[in-house]
């Protein structure tokens, strides 16, 4: 379990994290979302212990990280947002030396390693040597040694950024995965990426904690929340959608001619009413399809009224 | 205390890895062989003891220890190993030992690498060997004593040009302190004197140079490593918490 109490951080006479609290059950993936400068990394290095912060205490699984930092590092893998290019070492020689360092020797190193590098399918670029690597694959190479050890903490930090579509897929179900095993705390400026993975939300902005809640509730706050997007070649009778019951409001979407997208009023389902609508005018649709709500849009709109 | 080979081997590995090692290595050797055999006129005189060179090393060490320092932390220039080696669990006295010690067998390396100096005395003349093995010993603990100097440096400041040029003039204050307090004798108190020369390295590397490895001087040595380093395992400790 990780308490975090009351966590402020004071640089240069200013407050970037204020009075920050929360707690995660094992077994809990949990998001921390917000714009650029908002603290995520400040928050993730602290209960790392890479900083130390002004107040406040982080307990993780019994171990204050004040008093007790040894303890609380030896169950924790961290992903830093940048990777350290260790000079000419090898991705081999570095897992290797990561491993060695969480206590590992001989068949049980190349054992963990191994498991590590399969997780991530670094096979091919074992031999290379770390700073050669672009940032997708640095990124890839933190969360090897991250997990190597099999911590009950896993701290990400902007996990997916610099990876193509295919290999963010990979990493989400592998984070997924994870998540069974140990907590784990991801950040993120880019929350819709997340949205299946991460069982818990938090909202960081200004460094304050703006909202803590089920990510399936930050959907539901999205205007977007139930939301049907339609794309046609021809032009649509946005009039007949408009009278619709328990439509809020319809909005075209000005890159994509004929793609429109039609808002529902807190607490409806329009679905049904627009699928019965296309049927009778038999309209022919390129797509047609449900939203439940843009969490991107959510994060953005609660970091601008925090803000001001 | 477990993990000291790792964090050992690793920076050995580093500085094996590392071009800068190699150079700054070469340029020793050349400058103690050029001025082993020149200026101390071995060849001309014939003499059968390496006082003259070893007399030279707490100056040969200028080129090799600043260059050895500038590698113990800064593997990264702009944020520095040390950010993400404190999430791991390391302890901080593993880490500044560790790295001193590789540091430390670098330059052992690059003494030892000296010995075709000693063949050829051995050669032309008929020195006295032990005298000759104290002398190294003695001018290893030196470099040492050096290094560690260095590493508290480094514990202070991550710019790696402040960490060569403090390193730098560090140790020339220390190598010429004997120089600056002949060039002061006259306008103060002679106790003052003797209590500065007493400070100072090469002074004491000159007794171990006569080929007497006193324990009075060598603890000199060792305490100041040891001083150095436990100041730079408290200095890493206070910054960071």
């Amino acid at each position: 379990m990780i308490e975090i109490t009351s966590l402020t951080k004071t640089m240069g006479g200013k407050n970037i994290i204020h009075d920050f609290s929360f707690n995660a059950q094992p077994q809990e993936c949990l998001g921390l979302f917000g714009n650029d400068g908002a603290g995520k990394t400040t928050i993730i290095k602290m209960i790392s212990g890479s900083t130390t912060p002004s107040s406040g205490h982080i307990k993780i699984f019994g171990n204050d990280i004040a008093l007790n930092a040894f303890q609380a590092k030896k169950v924790t893998g961290y992903q830093p947002e940048r990777l350290l290019s260790h000079g000419a070492m090898s991705v081999k020689a570095f897992l290797g030396f990561i491993a060695e360092i969480r206590g590992f020797r001989g068949a049980e190193k190349r054992k963990m390693i191994d498991r590590a590098v399969a997780r991530l399918e670094l096979w091919r670029i074992l031999k290379s040597p770390v700073e050669t690597l672009t940032d997708g694959l640095k990124r890839k190479v933190a969360i090897a040694q991250a997990i190597l050890h099999d911590p009950s903490l896993l701290l990400l930090d902007e996990p997916t950024e610099g990876l193509n579509a295919d290999q963010k897929h990979k990493v989400r179900m592998l984070i997924k995965s994870l998540s069974d095993e140990m907590t784990v705390i991801v950040a993120s400026r880019a929350p819709e990426e997340l949205t299946g993975i991460c069982t818990r939300a938090l909202v960081i902005a200004d460094g304050r904690l703006v909202a803590d809640t089920s990510v399936p509730e930050l959907q539901r706050s999205s205007r977007h929340h139930q939301a049907v997007t339609l794309a046609a070649d021809t032009p649509l009778d946005l009039l007949a959608l408009a009278v619709l019951p328990g439509v809020a409001g319809i909005e075209e979407d000005r890159e994509t001619p004929g793609t429109v997208t039609v808002l529902a009023l807190p607490g409806q389902i329009i679905y049904p009413h627009i699928n019965a609508l296309v049927t009778q005018r038999r309209w022919k649709l390129n797509a047609l399809s449900l939203e439940a709500g843009r969490l991107d849009d959510v994060v953005h709109h609660m970091s601008q009224e925090a803000s001001i | 205390m477990k993990l000291l080979p790792v964090i050992f081997k690793r920076q050995l590995v580093s500085y094996l890895s590392a071009p800068v090692t190699y150079l700054s290595t070469a340029v020793f050797l050349t400058a103690a062989a050029v001025f082993g055999f020149h200026s101390t006129r071995l060849l001309e005189v014939g003499s059968a003891d390496l006082q003259g060179f070893f007399q030279l090393h707490p100056w040969l060490y200028l080129l090799l220890t600043p260059v050895l320092c500038t590698r113990l932390w800064a593997d990264e220039p702009t944020t520095g190993s040390m950010e993400f080696l404190k999430t791991l669990p390391v302890t901080r006295f593993e880490i500044v030992v560790g790295k001193f010690l590789a540091a430390w067998i670098v330059s052992g390396v690059a003494l030892l690498l000296t010995f075709p100096i000693v063949i050829t005395v051995n050669y032309f003349g008929n020195p006295d060997n032990t005298v000759i093995a104290s002398q190294y010993l003695g001018s290893w603990v030196l470099a040492g004593c050096y290094l560690s100097v260095g590493c508290f440096i480094c514990a202070l400041t991550h710019h790696r040009a402040i960490i060569f040029t403090v390193t730098l003039c560090l140790l020339l204050t220390a190598s010429g302190l004997s120089s600056i307090l002949d060039a002061i004798e006259h306008q103060v108190p002679v106790w003052l004197i003797d209590r500065l020369l007493s400070l100072s390295p090469s002074a004491r590397f000159d007794a171990i140079d006569q080929g007497v490895l006193a324990l009075q001087d060598s603890l000199y040595f060792i305490s100041m490593i040891i001083a150095f380093l436990g100041a730079t395992v408290i200095v890493l400790n206070v910054r960071n918490g």
